[in-house]
C-alpha cells in the first residue's frame, strides 16, 4: 500500500507562489474577491508563508501537512474528515457540518472555511474537483482526484500505477522543482530519499502529528548523519 | 382549603393571579432584542458565516464564548440548589427554585448557541446519526443532553406539590396546573416517593453538572494549542461556571424581589449567604487563574508566551485586565463586609462576575486562535452587528423564558416554605440538640459574656 | 374523586399519560443513539475505546433517570383517588 507524501525543499524555494496558483486552478479553490480577502478569508489550499528572523528571510510553502496522527480528525463530531489508509486525510464536504472544530485543533491552520458561497458553477473550472457549497471546511488533498484518474488509467491499461504518474499540481508546476511528491513507502523513490537526506526536518515534529510533508533545509536539518 | 391558606403567602401567588403592565412592557423590551437576535441569524442563515467578524484563523468567536458562558451559568441553578438539598441548609428555601429555572431554561440557550455556529445548520442532524464519540462535541452532546434531562426533572419534581395547590386554589388555567400535577393529592405514599425521587436526583444531578462543564472544557483542552492544553482546564471551568452561575443567581433573584415584591421571602440573609459563596468562588477563582498563568510564564514556552504576552500587554489587554478587574477586584471589594447593605453589594459583585466570566470565555477562545504557531499574517477578530445581535437575542430569549415561568408557576417554593415553618424548626432544634452534648435541654438565653468565663 | 370522571378529568388523565410516554420514549431514544453512536464507531473501525468508555457512564446515568421518571409518574398517577 502506498503512503503518499511529500518533499519540499526550502534552499529551492523562491517564494514565487506559482504552485499556489497551481493549486487553486486545479482544485477550483475560489478567489474570494477583495474584499472578503481584506476580512481575512482568502482561502489559499497551498499557502506561502514569509518567515522573518534577524538571520534571514524564508519562504515555507504550507499545504496540508497530512498527518498520520492529524489532530483534526480526532475532533471532527461526524466523520467529515478521517485518514484513509493510503495517508491522506480526506474531507467529505457532504457530510461537514461546518462546526469548525478541525480548524481550531489543526497546529497548521491547513484547513479553510467557506464563510460565504463563494463558489458557482462556471466556465474554465477542473470538471474532477467538486465545488464545496457555503458552510464547509476544505483543505488540500494531495490532489486526489488526479490519484483517481491515474488508477483508473492504469487499470484500463491492464498495468500497475508507474512512479511518477501520480504528481501534486503544486509538484507538478514548481519551477524550481522544490516540491517533491511520491509514495513514501517505496524505498527507492524520489521522495523517499530526499526524506532521509541530512537536510530534512518537520514542522511540528514535536507535537506527535507525523506530518508527510518534511522540508529540506541547509539552516535546520542535520538530523543525521 | 380555606383563602387563609393563600393569604398568609399571597405574594408568593401574585405574579401568577395578576398581570400587570410591566409584564407586557418587559415582553416588548425582550421582543425587541429577540427581534435582532432574529434578524441577525436570518441573514446569517441566508448568506453564510462570513456575515460575522470570523476568520481565518479566529474561526471561533462570540457564539462559541455564549456556549461556553450560557453553559456556565447552568450551574448556579441544579448545583446550588441540589448541595444546598443535601446538606440541609434551611436557608435555601426560597431559592432552590430560582435557582433551578435558571438552569433549565438557559440550557436550552446554550445548546442553541452551537446550532447557530455551525456552518450548516440544515445537517445538525448529522451530529445525532453520524456522530464520532472521539469527538469532545460529542462528548458535549451527551453530557448536556444528561443534564438537561436530569435538571428538568429536577425543577418539576419539587414544583408538582405547588402546581397541585394552584391547581386547586388559583381558579384560573386549571386545564394546565391539573395535568402537570400528575395527579398529586399530598398523601403520604405520594410524599415518600415525591421525597425520595427529589433526594436521588439531588446526588445525581451533582456528578452529571459537574461532567457537563469539564466536558466544555475538554473541546479546548483536547486539542494541542497554546494555553488550551492544559490539565487545568476541567477543574478551572467548573469552578468558573458555578462562579457565574452563583452570580447569575444573585443578580435574578434581586430583581424578582424588587419586582414582584418579595423582600418578606428574599431577605439580606439569604444575600448575605449567597455573598460569602461568591466571595469563595472569586477566590477560587482566583487561584486557579494565577497557577494557570504562573505555569505558562514559568515554563516559558515560545508559543505559550505569545498567547501570554498577547493577553497582558498586547492586543487583548483591555479584555483581560477587565476581567481581572470584574472578577477579582470589584468582588473583593464589595464582597467583604456585607453586614450592611448586603442586597446592594452582592448584586454589584455579581453583575460584575457576570460580565467578568463572559470576558474569561473570550478570552480564553480568541487569542489562542489569534496567534497561530505559523507565520501568518495578522488577523484582528472584531464581532459585527450580526453577533451582538445573537447575543442580545439570547439574553433576551432566556430572560423571555424566565419571565414566563414566573408568569405561570412560583417562583418561590410555597410548599417548601411552608414545610420550612411547620416541620423545619423543629428539625432544625432537633438537629442542633442531637449535636450537643447528651440530655442537653434547651435553657434560658443568659448574658453572652458570662459563658466565657 | 368518586363516580364517573368528567371529561374534564379524563382529558388531563390523557395528557398526564401523554407526557409521561413522551418522556419515557425520549429518555429510552437517548440510549438506544448512545448504542447506535458505539456501533457505528466500532463498524468503521475508529476508536471504539471512546463510545464504549462514554457509554458506561451515560447508559446507567439514563437508566437511573428513567428509572426515577417510571416510579414517580407510577406512584402519583396510580394514586387511589380519595378526595
Amino acid at each position: 500500500m502506498a503512503l503518499w507524501g511529500m518533499v519540499i525543499d526550502l534552499d529551492r524555494c523562491t517564494g514565487c507562489q506559482a504552485c499556489v496558483m497551481a493549486c487553486k486552478a486545479e482544485n477550483n479553490v475560489p478567489a474570494v474577491g477583495a474584499k472578503e480577502a481584506a476580512r481575512g478569508r482568502t482561502i489559499s489550499w497551498m499557502h506561502v508563508l514569509t518567515e522573518e528572523s534577524e538571520e534571514r528571510t524564508r519562504f515555507l510553502p504550507r499545504p496540508c501537512l497530512q498527518c498520520d496522527d492529524p489532530p483534526c480528525i480526532k475532533v471532527c463530531p461526524v466523520y467529515a474528515t478521517y485518514r484513509n489508509p493510503e495517508g491522506i486525510v480526506a474531507q467529505i464536504y457532504a457530510r461537514c457540518i461546518g462546526c469548525r472544530f478541525c480548524m481550531a485543533a489543526c497546529p497548521y491552520n491547513a484547513k479553510y472555511f467557506n464563510w460565504l458561497q463563494y463558489q458557482r458553477e462556471a466556465p474554465g473550472q477542473n470538471p474532477d474537483v467538486s465545488l464545496r457549497p457555503k458552510g464547509v471546511v476544505e483543505k488540500c488533498t494531495f490532489c486526489h482526484h488526479r490519484l483517481q484518474k491515474a488508477r483508473e488509467r492504469a487499470l484500463a491499461e491492464g498495468r500497475g500505477l508507474a512512479p511518477g504518474e501520480y504528481v501534486t499540481a503544486c509538484a507538478e508546476t514548481c519551477p524550481t522543482r522544490a516540491i517533491a511528491f511520491g509514495d513514501l513507502s517505496d524505498h527507492g523513490s524520489d521522495v523517499a530519499r530526499l526524506a532521509r537526506s541530512p537536510r530534512a526536518f518537520k514542522l511540528g515534529e514535536e507535537l506527535g502529528t507525523k506530518p508527510k510533508v518534511i522540508y529540506l533545509s541547509e539552516t535546520e536539518g542535520h538530523r543525521r548523519v | 382549603m380555606s383563602d387563609a391558606y393563600v393569604q398568609r403567602d399571597a405574594a408568593l401567588f401574585a405574579p401568577i393571579a395578576q398581570t400587570g403592565r410591566g409584564f407586557y412592557f418587559t415582553l416588548v423590551v425582550l421582543g425587541i432584542a429577540i427581534l435582532w437576535g432574529a434578524v441577525a441569524y436570518w441573514t446569517q442563515f441566508e448568506q453564510g458565516l462570513g456575515v460575522t467578524g470570523l476568520q481565518q484563523p479566529v474561526s471561533w468567536g462570540f457564539y462559541v464564548t455564549n456556549f461556553v458562558f450560557f453553559i456556565g451559568i447552568s450551574h448556579a441553578g441544579t448545583l446550588i440548589s441540589a448541595i444546598l438539598r443535601l446538606s440541609k441548609a434551611e436557608w435555601r428555601r426560597p431559592i432552590t427554585r430560582m435557582a433551578e429555572v435558571i438552569t433549565v431554561m438557559v440550557l436550552f440557550i446554550g445548546a442553541g448557541q452551537i446550532l447557530v455556529d455551525l456552518g450548516r445548520p440544515d445537517r445538525m442532524l448529522n451530529v445525532i446519526l453520524y456522530g464520532r464519540y472521539q469527538s469532545p462535541l460529542l462528548w458535549d452532546a451527551t453530557s448536556i443532553s444528561t443534564y438537561l434531562t436530569a435538571s428538568t426533572l429536577y425543577l418539576w419534581l419539587p414544583l408538582i406539590p405547588d402546581i397541585a395547590i394552584l391547581r386547586d386554589h388559583l381558579g384560573k388555567r386549571r386545564f394546565l396546573y391539573s395535568v402537570l400535577a400528575m395527579g398529586w393529592t399530598g398523601t403520604e405514599r405520594q410524599q415518600k416517593i415525591l421525597n425520595r425521587a427529589i433526594a436521588i436526583m439531588a446526588v445525581l444531578v451533582i456528578p452529571i453538572a459537574i461532567s457537563v462543564h469539564t466536558v466544555v472544557s475538554f473541546v479546548f483542552s483536547m486539542t494541542i494549542q497554546p494555553a488550551w492544553h492544559s490539565s487545568i482546564f476541567g477543574p478551572y471551568f467548573v469552578a468558573g461556571a458555578i462562579f457565574s452561575g452563583i452570580a447569575a443567581l444573585i443578580v435574578a433573584m434581586a430583581i424578582i424581589r424588587r419586582i414582584y415584591r418579595l423582600q418578606a421571602y428574599l431577605k439580606p440573609i439569604h444575600f448575605r449567604y449567597l455573598g460569602h459563596l461568591l466571595l469563595v468562588m472569586t477566590l477560587l477563582w482566583f487561584y486557579l487563574t494565577f497557577a494557570e498563568y504562573l505555569t505558562g510564564y514559568y515554563g516559558n514556552g515560545p508559543e505559550e508566551m505569545k498567547v501570554f504576552w498577547s493577553k497582558f500587554t498586547g492586543r487583548f489587554w483591555p479584555t483581560f485586565w477587565a476581567m481581572a478587574v470584574c472578577n477579582f477586584v470589584i468582588p473583593m471589594i464589595f464582597l467583604v463586609r456585607l453586614r450592611h447593605h448586603a442586597v446592594g453589594k452582592t448584586v454589584v459583585a455579581s453583575v460584575a462576575v457576570v460580565i467578568g466570566m463572559w470576558l474569561e470565555r473570550f478570552n480564553i477562545i480568541v487569542p489562542t486562535l489569534s496567534n497561530p504557531r505559523l507565520p501568518f499574517p495578522d488577523a484582528i477578530y472584531w464581532p459585527t452587528w450580526i453577533e451582538w445581535g445573537e447575543t442580545a437575542g439570547s439574553f433576551g430569549l432566556f430572560i423571555l423564558f424566565y419571565v414566563l415561568f414566573v408568569k405561570f408557576f412560583p417562583v418561590i417554593s410555597i410548599w417548601e416554605i411552608r414545610e420550612g415553618r411547620e416541620v423545619g424548626l423543629r428539625e432544625v432544634e432537633e438537629r442542633l440538640l442531637s449535636y450537643l452534648p447528651d440530655g442537653t435541654e434547651p435553657e434560658p438565653a443568659r448574658d453572652h459574656t458570662r459563658v466565657l468565663r | 374523586m368518586n363516580g364517573r370522571p368528567s371529561t374534564f378529568d379524563r382529558a388531563v388523565r390523557a395528557c398526564q399519560l401523554a407526557i409521561a410516554a413522551l418522556t419515557v420514549f425520549f429518555v429510552g431514544s437517548i440510549v438506544v443513539w448512545i448504542a447506535h453512536l458505539i456501533r457505528t464507531a466500532w463498524r468503521l473501525d475508529d476508536v471504539p475505546s471512546a463510545s464504549i468508555g462514554i457509554s458506561l457512564v451515560a447508559i446507567p446515568v439514563f437508566l437511573v433517570l428513567l428509572g426515577v421518571i417510571v416510579s414517580v409518574f407510577w406512584g402519583l398517577l396510580t394514586e387511589r383517588r380519595t378526595r
